[in-house]
């Protein structure tokens, strides 16, 4: 880990570029997914670590239906695509992942597709429902993240969906048919505690286990759900803390658009956690501190370190660094120590192309190295 | 006891009109394509709704992206915000953001109605927002306080009604779950019921329907209780019918008994035993039977599964049968 003051970490997805998508259905380039590729290429210098998958994929026959080798070439461009950004943190962008719920969610055991709801105007995602017991054949992620590991030249972070956050964004029909007579308040309540501790005991416990095994050292759980129910924040944390304790990990707990305040001190007793990666950017504005409510850490005497939201990832325009430099030194005067404060995105920056995406991770590295140069000192 | 149903949400886009508009999106489907899918739709909708018996009919408001933005993106003193998530779910809105105090646009909200519900406007259900629940949600950078701003938007949307009244419309919604999930204390809890005053004299022998959902509605009961309109409905997959208290005034009352947060069909005989707790406890007599929270939280399948456990209710309450 860097021992520099505010070291810069990815937080989730990434866009999927457009080979990506014609190779992994099968398809051959065309001229703009050629141009794509050529050009990141170009930048990156990454496609010759794998020769026989990027001659396959421009030779237009990307492996047929399995797309593994585009796949392959997809996560490593990732990851190249976050160092060069200059981040000290990465990922492989979740390159094979569907998306953050599905994705884990068909590895499991117990669970059935619905159909599309709406997340916002024309954007959807598939929600499942949860019909029978939650299982867990063999641990997810695994080659995966041995991937990333092999190649990585940066420490790699691997995101996990929480479990709270799947079994919100699921229909519970087992845990709640099994309530007897009206399913009202109590029987939801009981019903979702049952979900999300099977969730984190049989699922996500043991591939957190196998991954740890492999030698990962950093965890993100992902709980953007955590925010939408905030009197449930003692379930998030029972499923947090059924997921991790005991395992020998640095525990990292993401949370996005919530009010933060609203789940202090409940969040605090997250015991393995030791890093809180939370979304403000969005909402910092002009005559809008959005970075006050990490005073709340501080009035609670909460000494972990931050991973501090410091670009927007609903929005086109790129920060400059001198935003990103005032926002880590708002922040670092509310949390009241600089050596805490981890730099981000929000969130996942898949909404965001490509280009735009990689300026503001550029953004971010370049604001902390300004923050860096006017707070010295270094990390503790 | 006299039954009403209805929808109280948007309906959910079907998969023809979730292609459609991924279409649109990304450049493989012209407007024109995607209207002809939008109309398609909403007379589904309204069949669906004809076949289920529905005391009122929404076409299912489809081409919402949420509840504001109609007027997020017309009345004057908005700009249309970041994306920001819904406070009880995993579904977002642009957050309209007030820089100046707001100016209704006359015709405009009338404007983005569902087409199909100009044929019969006297059984249309108009969904609008709360003005609490709208105050609560927007960025205001007006200047002006936040209970100054549910009166005013009281009296915007008072105005709506009237020019809707004027069009025929008869049966008005104000979604307004801020009222149970956050409910408002002191001069906020004033400024709900004169704002709603407003509201109620615009009806002018239409129906105003305050519904609520997102939050236990038995701490906000006495306020409910004073708001100045035909119905007010709360949702049962978060009130406990046992803690509802004994009295009240109102002879109709709403109640949510269908919960799109599960796709687990409701069993229509525990339904009929909670409306029937629920409305003894409140001494109603007639009641309004819906989807507590948004019904597009589902996909259409499940939504219309639960769905049709209402007309069943409906002839079992009405009947008196299997007390």
């Amino acid at each position: 880990m860097s021992d520099r003051l505010f070291p810069a970490q990815e937080i989730g997805s990434l866009a999927r570029p457009r080979w990506q998508l014609l190779g992994q259905r099968g398809e051959p380039l065309d001229a703009a997914a050629r141009s794509e590729f050529e050009s990141w290429d170009r930048r990156l210098g990454f496609a010759g670590e794998l020769p026989d998958d990027r001659d396959a994929l421009l030779a237009g026959r990307p492996d047929g239906a399995s797309g593994d080798g585009v796949r392959d070439l997809a996560a490593l461009f990732a990851l190249r695509y976050l160092e060069a950004a200059g981040l000290d943190r990465v990922y492989d962008g979740e390159a094979r992942r569907v998306e953050m719920y599905e994705h884990p969610v068909r590895q499991m055991d117990g669970f059935e597709f619905q159909g599309h709801v709406r997340s916002f105007d024309s954007k959807y995602y598939r929600k499942a429902a949860v019909v029978g017991e939650v299982r867990l054949d063999r641990p997810y992620d695994v080659e995966e993240f041995e991937f990333v590991r092999r190649l990585a030249r940066a420490e790699p972070k691997v995101p996990v969906t929480g479990p709270y956050t799947l079994a919100d964004w699921s229909y519970n029909e087992y845990y709640l048919g099994r309530q007897r007579g009206w399913k009202g308040r109590a029987a939801r309540r009981a019903a979702q505690r049952e979900f999300v501790v099977d969730l984190a005991r049989r699922a996500i416990r043991p591939t957190l286990k196998a991954l740890i095994d492999r030698g990962c050292k950093v965890v993100q759980i992902d709980e953007p759900a955590a925010g939408t129910h905030p009197d449930e924040a003692e379930l998030v944390v029972e499923g947090f803390n059924a997921a991790t304790d005991g395992l020998d990990a640095e525990f990292i707990m993401h949370v996005c658009f919530s009010d933060y305040r609203a789940l202090l001190p409940a969040l605090l007793e997250a015991k393995r956690c030791s890093q809180w990666a939370w979304e403000f950017a969005n909402r910092d504005s002009e005559g809008h501190d959005a970075y006050e409510v990490l005073g709340a850490l501080r009035e609670y005497g909460d000494t972990r370190s931050v991973g501090l939201g410091v670009v927007d990832v609903h929005r086109d325009p790129v920060e400059t660094p001198a935003i990103v430099a005032d926002r880590i030194r708002r922040a670092a005067k509310h949390l009241g120590d600089p050596a805490r404060i981890w730099v981000n995105p929000d969130c996942g920056l898949r909404t965001r192309s490509l280009e735009v995406a990689h300026a503001k991770l550029r953004a971010l590295v370049e604001g902390a190295a300004l923050a860096r140069a006017e707070l010295g000192s270094p990390r503790r | 006891m006299d039954v009403l149903t209805g929808l109280t949400s948007p309906f959910p886009r079907s998969e023809a009109l979730v292609k459609a508009t991924r279409d649109l999106d990304r450049g493989r489907a012209t407007p024109d394509a995607v209207e002809a899918v939008y109309r398609s739709a909403e007379l589904e909708v309204a069949a669906l709704e004809r076949r289920l018996g529905c005391s009122t009919r929404t076409a299912g408001y489809l081409r919402w992206p949420d509840l504001f933005r109609a007027f997020a993106e017309t009345w004057e003193g908005f700009s249309v915000g970041p994306l920001t998530r819904w406070f009880e779910t995993n579904t977002f809105y642009r957050q309209p953001i007030l820089l100046a105090p707001p100016i209704r646009v006359p015709g405009a909200f009338a404007a983005r109605l569902p087409p199909p519900l100009a044929a019969d406007p006297a059984g249309a259900r108009i969904l609008l927002p709360g003005p609490y629940t709208f105050a609560g949600i927007l960025d205001n950078r007006s200047g002006e306080t936040d209970f100054a701003l549910v009166h005013r938007l009281g009296r915007l949307l008072a105005d709506e009604v009237r020019e809707l009244r004027g069009r025929g419309f008869a049966t008005f919604q104000f979604t307004d779950p801020l009222l149970v999930a956050r409910p408002p204390e002191g001069p906020r809890a004033e400024a709900v019921v004169e704002a709603y005053g407003s509201i109620g004299r615009a009806c002018d022998g239409g129906t105003s329907i305050v519904w609520t959902f997102g939050g236990d509605a038995v701490p906000a009961i006495r306020l409910l209780d004073r708001l100045p309109a035909s119905v007010v409905g709360i949702d049962l997959a978060e009130t406990d019918v046992e803690r509802i208290p004994r009295d009240g005034e109102r002879t109709t009352i709403g109640l949510g008994v269908l919960d799109p947060r599960t796709t687990l069909a409701e069993d229509p005989t525990d339904v009929v035993r909670v409306v029937r707790a629920a409305a003894e406890r409140r001494g109603a007599r007639t009641v309004w039977l819906g989807p507590g929270a948004s019904l597009d939280l589902l996909p259409p399948a499940p939504a219309v599964r639960k769905l049709e456990v209402l007309p069943d209710v409906q002839r079992r309450l009405r009947t008196g049968g299997e007390r």
